[in-house]
């Protein structure tokens, strides 16, 4: 009787905690669709845009951040009397960051006979949408997923204004030599992401003439760095360069200031989070950061941060910039072309000439990346990420 | 940096990874030595015990005790003494029903109580990395380019007095005679009139408790905390725990100090990098239960298994 007991109390326990586990991420509050009535101009037609972000599944914030995003640049234009006199309209491709969603949503905004579509979160899901859209003659401008393979695969339609991983090599040798760096130490964590840009920044610095004097990985979950920071230390480093993420990224900074390194500290993009300096406290101070555009560092979004906490209530996420300059290229395009037509458009975006936008200015390579580099350097300070320029 | 400050620095390093690895190794040892249970959960006690001291150290930081270090003394007991009982209540509920079944049966049993720690520290946490904020600086000594901070020698010291205090509870008290002698026999002690349900309540106990005092430490020392980080610890421990002999306390310490110094040295091996501190620890290791199976300390036993 007594065991029954124990074993009904151990059943309960767990359906419990099973409940618990279930009822936990509620959805994000759906902002505001189409709230406010449409003003005085009056529209000669629409021009059609697809969007294409993931809204359901593990990165949903996200793509609905972008879609918000993107609706705010719209109204700006459309208040400003649209696009070659036509209203601007969105209608939306959930691709669930899932390479079979995405599919799915690529052709059902193809048969919605879209004049362009914007978005591309997950460079995943966002690599079978590139011929689906090149078939069908769909411009097709990438405003978050930066994967080099996307640029491999892109049969000619596909637009790029993220920054790929190399120009993110680019900014932190930068970085390095502007602080007057010689001798260099990656630490990487051994993921295809960390693993990758650390060779991509080992091989931009040597060939900028700068020595490399530690190329060290560290493994996932291990909490002690200390003999790795002696071996640092001992390498006679003047600068680390930590590719991966934020969580086991303060652990090192808080172990390098432990043990008594002095020089400089940069972290990646994996890092940028607020949390980074939060759990390394005082070590975070004067750490320096390669970050994507994101619009909290950016002086010049000011405006488009107030506009979307006002219309949305809550801050605009990490790619909410370059989702808000996406549709600002796109009109731009579109208005040098002066008609709907797919390969005018095209060449219009193509032949993008320095456009300014939130995140930087926009020019295409042949291949359509960006020609120069969007990333931006921050610095931690008073337990804050600081634009460094 | 010079070799022989290299090597003094890696020493320190290794001595205080050690002592980490040591204080919840002796909780493996202790608990096998006595109910011959490879008590897996005991992992995800450690990572309990921190986050117990966080909670502690946050309510508390604003009162008389601060977050330095007597606020952290105080939390690492107030933790010591909670998780402690959790561990007296997973014995009971978990383990004691079991006592008499087939071993693999009380394995999976541990299993599933580590399930059910971390996850539920998961749902509590929302998953995330927590920051432990202490008050604590970076100041410390520095003997040529030999660097320590006070902490990770207030820390090593600590860790190093908690292994002694538990080494003479074993040798010199009536109750840590009790537990040498169930871990004997448990049916003649039982025969001998020893409350061997209390003796193993205490064992597990005092062994939970260790661990959350490491959990409290690296808590202090690396200022992160997070659901899962009793995995990677938990595994090295039981490693040190058998490199020294299981169920043997002072073979529990041996271990972790020597995979510690091991890892340390690791590291600084000339062409082959960081990544491979673990093979080269772990080969070591191999070798030496090649040549003493039953571990350094261990001794020779014909009858078990």
């Amino acid at each position: 009787m007594k065991k029954r007991l124990w074993i009904f109390a151990l059943v309960i326990l767990l359906i419990s905690s099973g409940i618990i586990g279930c009822s936990q991420p509620a959805a994000p509050p759906a902002g505001g669709e189409e709230g406010e009535a449409s003003e005085e101009p009056k529209f000669d037609g629409e021009i059609l845009l697809g969007i294409m972000v993931p809204v359901t599944g593990s990165e949903a914030t996200y793509g609905k951040d972008m879609e918000n995003a993107m609706k705010i640049a719209a109204d700006e234009i459309n208040a400003e009397g649209g696009i070659l006199g036509k209203e601007i309209k969105f209608t939306l491709g959930d691709d669930g960051c899932d390479p079979q969603m995405c599919t799915a949503a690529a052709s059902k905004l193809v048969s919605s006979e879209v004049v362009a579509v914007l978005g591309g979160y997950c460079s995943g899901a966002t690599i079978p949408a590139l011929k689906i859209y090149g078939d069908a003659k769909i411009p097709f401008v990438i405003t978050a997923a930066n994967s080099t393979q996307i640029i491999d695969e892109n049969p000619g339609w596909a637009f790029m204004i993220n920054s790929p991983g190399y120009h993110q090599a680019d900014a932190a040798s930068g970085c390095f030599e502007k602080l007057g760096v010689e001798k260099l130490a990656f630490v990487h964590q051994g993921d295809g992401f960390s693993e990758n840009l650390a060779e991509l920044t080992r091989d931009e610095w040597k060939k900028r003439g700068h020595e490399v004097v530690a190329y060290d990985v560290v493994n996932k979950g291990e909490q002690d760095f200390s003999s790795l920071v002696t071996k640092i230390r001992s390498s006679g480093a003047e600068g680390v360069y930590w590719t991966a993420y934020h969580a086991d990224g303060a652990l090192l900074i808080k172990q390098l200031r432990q043990g008594g390194y002095t020089g400089e500290i940069t972290v990646a993009d994996g890092s940028s989070s607020v949390q980074l300096l939060e759990i390394a406290g005082t070590a975070g101070e004067g750490v320096y950061c390669t970050s994507p555009p994101v619009v909290d560092f950016l002086p010049a979004a000011k405006q488009f941060s107030s506009a979307y906490s006002t219309k949305y209530g809550s801050e605009p996420g990490p790619y909410a910039g370059l989702a808000y300059d996406g549709v600002y290229l796109m009109a731009d395009a579109i208005k040098r072309a002066g008609k709907i037509d797919p390969d005018a458009i095209r060449d219009a975006l193509q032949a993008t000439d320095n456009l300014e936008t939130l995140s930087g200015t926009i020019a295409f390579t042949p291949e359509n990346v960006l020609e120069e580099s969007n990333f931006i350097i921050i610095r931690g300070e008073g337990g804050k990420w600081v634009l460094v320029d | 940096m010079s070799l022989q400050e290299i090597i003094i620095q890696q020493v320190v390093n290794g001595l205080l990874l050690g002592s980490f690895y040591g204080l919840v190794a002796l909780g493996y040892s202790m608990v096998y030595g006595i109910v011959k249970l490879l008590n897996f959960a005991h992992a995800d006690v450690y990572m309990v015990g921190g986050f117990c001291s966080l909670t502690f150290l946050t309510l508390f930081k604003d009162t008389f005790l601060g977050n330095g270090w007597a606020g952290i003394v105080a939390a690492m007991l107030v933790s010591m003494v909670i998780v402690g009982l959790l561990g007296v209540i997973i014995e009971r509920i978990a383990y004691k029903p079991l006592r008499e079944a087939p071993r693999l049966s009380l394995l999976i049993t541990a299993l599933g109580v580590s399930m059910i720690l971390y996850n539920s520290v998961m749902v509590v946490t929302g998953g995330e990395y927590r920051a432990y904020k202490t008050g604590l600086g970076f100041q410390g000594i520095s003997i040529g380019s030999v660097f320590i901070t006070h902490t990770q020698l207030i820390l090593t010291v600590a860790a190093v007095a908690l292994m002694f205090i538990l080494h003479l509870f074993i040798t010199r008290t009536m109750y840590g005679k009790a537990m040498r002698a169930i871990s004997m026999d448990l049916d003649c002690c039982r025969l001998m009139g020893v409350n061997c349900n209390k003796i193993i309540a205490l064992t597990f106990f005092v062994g939970t408790a260790l661990a959350a005092s490491a959990g409290t430490m690296a808590g202090v020392y690396y200022g992160s905390l997070h659901f899962f980080m009793g995995f990677a610890i938990g595994i090295k421990a039981f490693t040190a725990a058998v490199i020294g002999g299981i169920g043997i306390i002072p073979g529990a310490m041996l271990g972790g100090l020597l995979l510690g110094l091991l890892e340390s040295f690791g590291t600084q091996i000339p062409f082959i990098g960081s990544e491979w501190k673990d093979v080269f620890s772990f080969s070591i290791l191999i070798i030496i239960l090649i040549f003493k199976p039953t571990g350094l300390l261990g001794k020779k036993e014909s009858e078990r298994m």
